[in-house]
């Protein structure tokens, strides 16, 4: 996001009060726009903060009498909160780590090496993002049942280790741009394809590294489907439990807790994006300008 | 597409030939070659055994399925043929999922492009915090679908939603947006929430645009409409069509429905709204409320087929509109 390049202001012709006029209806536009994106998490924040009688009361209380924070604490102890955040980050660090090397590994290939079949296979790589990822996992869930995968972590060890075309797809495009003394002084040293990948190609990637293995962990860590399939409820992720296990011993749900919890579960994605927001935006839009 | 670029055997050892003036041996060429290509397979091994054994198996898997009436529990279950494949067409339920799903897609995947271009547009002006605005309104696309899912349940929910709030300082009733008929707006608000992915995708696409183009479009004296029209949307078309693509499948799969409804696991799906309950939601319910694994098989590969058909179809119909900047020196 380049907010440095404010490109000159326009020599106006059109006389500046006009051209006052207009900026200020454009920031208006976008202060309300953004306020109206902004709305559903701050309503999360607020709700979060309400007692159980502020957020069943009609019509609405527009903000608690006071602050009720220890919705926050009490969302820990009410369940295992951080048993469960320790599942998610388990299993996006171990999809992440994976899924970030193996899509390299398989990048260099199809950036650096040539064989019989290499375009047909590009083709079926690039045809395969577009597949539609629910629908295969239906079955696969009753493959991995049928295993007895189901409760274990394995599912997201193999998906980590076959790798994913899309990150496979920006590490290629990065992997291709590199210059072909690289590989050549490699060869001419005796080293192998396995080493010069490892020694020399990997470390120049790091960018598209950093950037694959953000947006894998982010993919993982907001996924709900397959942990709430695969996992059952103790072992499960924080995305499962704050779905579905704040609920008192009847079993209705307890919606300031909920609320609260969803706040703790969303903000580490946010701060991640942040902090890596260059990385993140530029694999985003490469892939949309394949 | 830059797959041209890529180094090819061919050219390489013809190009180091041609430096050195002698050439000695012939052998180290084919070694070298067979070498490489044994590297391929390689270095490639891990994406093919994986689509095969995490893509195609399990599709080829609920193919066989979907001609049985396999249920996971019974010993019993035995090979149909097309019954299930009959039985799916001949029930009206899995033509209104059907229906309601090409509607949320023909509505939200537009919607959202438009959305995610004005704001790409707008953000692309000059402007004091520029950046502060862009990540601000792409914040949302971040947020996880859980989140998502409860930050909108509590906004439209019926008592203490900010919505019915609002709605009441101008004398309205509050709504049940999360019941029938509402629930499908609050679906679309949720694509269109995250409509800030689709404008860091265009902005980029916008930021290539050759400036000469609008310069000289401003020298002819053509509006900004014009200039839209005619320069911006057409450079973009490539973009645009990825975000057609992706959108149609993103909509088709959307598991929100889900996350709205008053119980969000997969069990619950039986208590999703009538006008949220998607195609998906139909497979969902055959295969976790019923456990009908053979018939919700036969309706996986049915929705599978027809976006394979809609994709197609998208491509067929855009080949002649979309229009791909092949020329290196506007990339500048």
């Amino acid at each position: 996001m380049t907010a440095t390049s404010v490109s000159p202001p326009s020599s106006a012709a059109s006389g500046p009060v006009k051209l006052r006029v207009d900026r200020l209806v454009l920031y208006t536009v976008l202060v309300v726009i953004t306020g109206l994106f902004l709305g559903p998490f701050g309503w999360l924040v607020v709700s979060g903060l309400k007692t159980q009688a502020e957020l069943a009361s009609s019509p609405v209380r527009w903000l608690p009498e006071t602050f009720q924070w220890h919705n926050f604490t009490d969302a820990f102890t009410q369940i295992d909160f951080l048993g469960y955040a320790r599942n998610s980050l388990i299993i996006a660090l171990i999809y992440a780590v994976l899924v970030t090397l193996s899509s390299a590994w398989v990048g260099f290939g199809f950036a650096r090496l040539d064989a019989p079949g290499k375009k047909t296979l590009f083709g079926i790589l690039l045809g395969s993002m577009m597949l539609p990822q629910l629908i295969t996992l239906l079955p696969t869930y009753l493959i991995f049942a049928k295993l007895g995968m189901v409760d274990t972590y394995w599912p997201w060890v193999l998906w980590g280790l076959s790798s994913a075309p899309y990150l496979v797809f920006l590490f290629r495009q990065f992997f291709a741009g590199l210059p072909r003394e690289l590989e050549e002084a490699a060869i001419v040293d005796g080293c192998g394809y396995t080493r010069m990948f490892w020694r020399i190609f990997l470390p120049q990637s790091w960018p598209v590294v950093s950037a694959s293995f953000v947006i894998a962990f982010t993919w993982t860590w907001g996924d709900y489907i397959a942990p709430q399939l695969l996992l059952s409820s103790d072992r499960s992720t924080l995305a499962v439990a704050v779905m579905s296990a704040y609920n008192t011993p009847a079993g209705q749900p307890v919606p300031e807790l909920q609320a609260a919890a969803s706040v703790m579960y969303v903000v580490p994605i946010l701060l991640i994006f942040l902090i890596a927001q260059r990385g993140f935006v530029a694999g985003m839009s490469t892939s949309g300008l394949k | 597409m830059t797959t041209e670029q890529i180094t090819s055997v061919a050219g390489r050892p013809e190009a180091l030939a041609a430096r050195e003036p002698v050439r000695v041996v012939n052998r180290p060429r084919t070694s070298m070659t067979a070498r490489r290509q044994r590297a391929f397979y390689m270095f490639t091994a891990p994406w093919i055994i994986g689509f095969l054994l995490l893509t195609i198996a399990p599709m080829a898997y609920a193919l066989w399925l979907s001609f049985t009436t396999f249920d996971g529990l019974s010993p019993h279950w035995r090979y149909v043929g097309l019954d299930n494949y009959r039985e799916l067409f001949s029930d009206p339920v899995t033509w209104d999922a059907l229906g309601r799903a090409g509607l949320f897609a023909v509505t939200s995947v537009p919607l959202s492009i438009i959305a995610g271009l004005a704001l790409a547009v707008l953000v692309n002006r000059p402007l004091k915090a520029r950046g502060l605005f862009r990540t601000l309104l792409y914040l949302p696309a971040v947020v996880p679908p859980v989140g998502a899912g409860l930050a909108f349940k509590q906004l439209f929910d019926q008592n203490s939603g900010a919505t019915n709030g609002v709605l009441n300082l101008f004398g309205i009733d509050a709504l049940g947006w999360l019941n029938d008929p509402y629930a499908r707006y609050v679906l679309l608000m949720t694509v269109l929430w995250t409509a800030g992915n689709i404008m860091i995708i265009s902005l980029a696409g916008l930021q290539d645009v050759p400036r000469e183009l609008h310069e000289a479009a401003r020298v002819d004296g053509a509006s900004a409409w014009r200039t839209f029209r005619s320069i911006t949307v057409p450079l973009l078309s490539p973009v645009l069509l990825f975000q057609t693509v992706t959108g149609v499948i993103a909509s088709v799969q959307t598991i929100m429905p889900l996350l709205l409804a008053p119980d969000g696991t997969t069990a619950g799906v039986t208590l999703v709204p009538q006008s949220n309950y998607l195609y998906m939601m139909h497979v969902f319910a055959q295969y976790f409320a019923i456990g009908r694994y053979g018939y919700a098989s036969a309706l996986l590969w049915v929705l599978f087929v027809l976006i394979l058909v809609a994709t197609g179809l998208i491509f067929r119909f855009t080949s002649g509109v979309v229009f791909y900047n092949v020329d290196p020196e506007a990339k500048k």
